[in-house]
């Protein structure tokens, strides 16, 4: 089986690049500061002695800090995530099984033009956020922040949705309307669950997004709301980067992402449909 | 949907025309196109759009090649392969922030990161990952990758579950090699996934800002300073919200461009299968 050696070899490399700068984080958290800026060090009790300072501050002062801003983080990303995921499968599954028309627009224009919300930079735009949700007081409001990144999203989401729906044949949504299911059952306990393995790529990538987002998150927010990504950006202050501190809340920041991962990794696999339409 | 794009979009537009300054206080005026006269004699402007279609362009051609590679090798049922698959979803998890500084800055530090200390280690030569143009722009593409490929991943190994198996294993029956599958039946069936994952991080992409801020400022010179960063600059820092706007506008002409030659192509490649 040389196919597999050579998959299991590419498979260990691409696991060593990507795991690398992680325990890097995870040894950060436990240097000292003088530690981190001499020389590299790779072991602890080798050639450092692990300090538990970063994680101290974290669980003592910052605690009331963290918890707040992960239960908003927690929110914000799970909620725009739920909903830009739902709304785009709604807008993916329409355009993948209907014909729209309107003036010169077909299907591909509309799936384009969602698209294109993407393509302004975001400081373009963060003044005009600014000042929409003074206006409509959304302000510093979990409520506003989950608004903002489910608009961000729902691009995204739609596209993704729409490839999903794409594969799942036609023929099945047509042999269960042959037997009396509505339109809705069809979408709901057919074409849904079919599609599986986009709405959770889709719901990752849209909590990722929020999760991690930081802009407007800085403009939109500023006591209430705030979400982790802020704190994280305060442990780069003028006087200088408290790297322990940044690596531990950067490991509890990765925390419940990797959880929700590790959750949803078992929807990811292959919906066997072969036997269905036999 | 529409008020959150619109608005925006109308708002943006409308300041190209005037002269809003954030720090200067002159009364509003209209300027009519003076802005975008500037424009067009930019020389800046236009290195950092050189420089930001080398990130999307090298970026994106990368993490396309390497999380398709994982994609397909992570769907061959190794025993492994669920453990693996939430492994390398981390990297997209990590803050932006914290990939920025703590990978950026400390893993690529010339002085005291690891890299080069290894690279020493094994008797090779230090390498200049932030003060050189040319590496500078590598090392901005390299921890891009780190952190974006796991997304090609996922949305591949999301278009692979929906690819039938019987015409895999017909072809397998008739002796196909597993590349003669790949080539012919996996490959073609996968580019519409593949479109989209592509247009997702390419439009992402072009908009980099985070990394560049912290790991190389822009710098060396210009080096490594993207159209989004210069547009940061003039509008955050220099206060000039109006010519910011402009510039923001000519990258938004320039990503429809791309795109829509992007996506023209990519449906000629398609057509050939069908």
């Amino acid at each position: 089986m040389k196919g597999r050696l050579i998959t299991r070899a590419f498979l260990v490399a691409a696991a060593f690049v990507t795991l690398f700068p992680i325990y890097w984080i995870v040894i950060t958290s436990f240097k000292t500061q003088l530690d981190i800026v001499v020389n590299p060090t790779y072991l602890p009790w080798v050639d450092f002695m692990p300090t538990l300072e970063g994680w101290r501050w974290l669980l003592t002062e910052a605690r009331g800090d963290v918890i707040r801003a992960i239960t908003n983080s927690l929110i914000v990303s799970g909620g725009s995530a739920v909903i830009a995921t739902m709304l785009g499968a709604a807008a993916g599954y329409g355009l993948t099984r209907f014909q729209y028309r309107w003036r010169f627009w077909r299907n591909e224009d509309i799936a384009f033009w969602f698209i294109s919300q993407r393509m302004l930079p975001p400081v373009a735009i963060v003044l005009a956020f600014l000042l929409m949700f003074r206006w409509l007081s959304l302000l510093d409001t979990q409520v506003g922040l989950t608004i903002a990144y489910t608009g961000f999203a729902i691009p995204f989401t739609v596209w993704i949705m729409r490839d999903a729906f794409a594969q799942v044949p036609l023929e099945l949504e047509e042999s269960a309307g042959v037997d009396g299911a509505s339109a809705a059952g069809i979408f709901f306990r057919i074409s849904l669950p079919l599609a599986l393995p986009g709405v959770v790529g889709s719901m990752l990538f849209a909590f990722v997004f929020a999760w991690n987002e930081y802009l407007f998150a800085l403009m939109l927010t500023f006591q209430e709301a705030t979400t982790v990504p802020l704190l994280l950006a305060s442990r780069i202050t003028s006087f200088g980067t408290h790297w322990d501190q940044l690596s531990a809340l950067t490991l509890t920041n990765l925390i419940p992402a990797a959880i929700l991962g590790i959750m949803l990794e078992r929807f990811l696999i292959r919906n066997r449909t072969e036997g269905s339409l036999k | 949907m529409l008020a959150l794009s619109i608005f925006p979009l109308v708002f943006s537009l409308g300041l190209t025309f005037t002269n809003v300054n954030l720090f200067r206080r002159v009364p509003l005026r209209f300027v009519g196109l003076e802005n975008w006269a500037r424009i067009f004699s930019d020389e800046a402007l236009l290195e950092t759009l050189v420089n930001t279609v080398i990130f999307v362009g090298g970026g994106v051609a990368i993490q396309y090649s390497l999380g398709l590679a994982l994609a397909v090798a992570l769907n061959r049922g190794l025993r492994e392969q669920r453990l693996m698959r939430v492994l390398f979803l981390l990297p997209m998890m990590v803050s932006p922030i914290a990939v920025g500084f703590i990978i950026g800055r400390m893993v690529f530090s010339e002085g005291f990161g690891p890299i080069n200390d290894m690279l020493g280690a094994l008797g090779l030569p230090a390498v200049a990952w932030v003060t050189s143009p040319g590496v500078a722009k590598l090392t901005i593409i390299l921890v891009d990758t780190w952190q974006w490929t796991p997304l090609m991943m996922l949305l591949i190994l999301v278009g692979l579950q929906g690819i039938p198996g019987e015409p895999i294993q017909a072809a397998r029956v008739d002796g196909a090699s597993e590349w003669q599958i790949f080539r012919h039946i996996v490959f073609p069936l996968l580019l519409p996934v593949s479109i989209t994952a592509i247009l997702i991080r390419a439009l992402e992409a072009f908009k980099i800002i985070d990394i560049i801020r912290v790991v190389t400022g822009g710098g060396p010179g210009r080096a490594t300073e993207s159209v989004t960063a210069y547009v940061y600059n003039v509008g955050a820092k220099q206060g000039d919200l109006a010519y910011a706007a402009s510039a923001a506008y000519v990258l938004l002409f320039v990503v429809i461009g791309v795109s829509f030659l992007a996506l023209y192509v990519m449906r000629r490649v398609q057509a050939r299968y069908e």
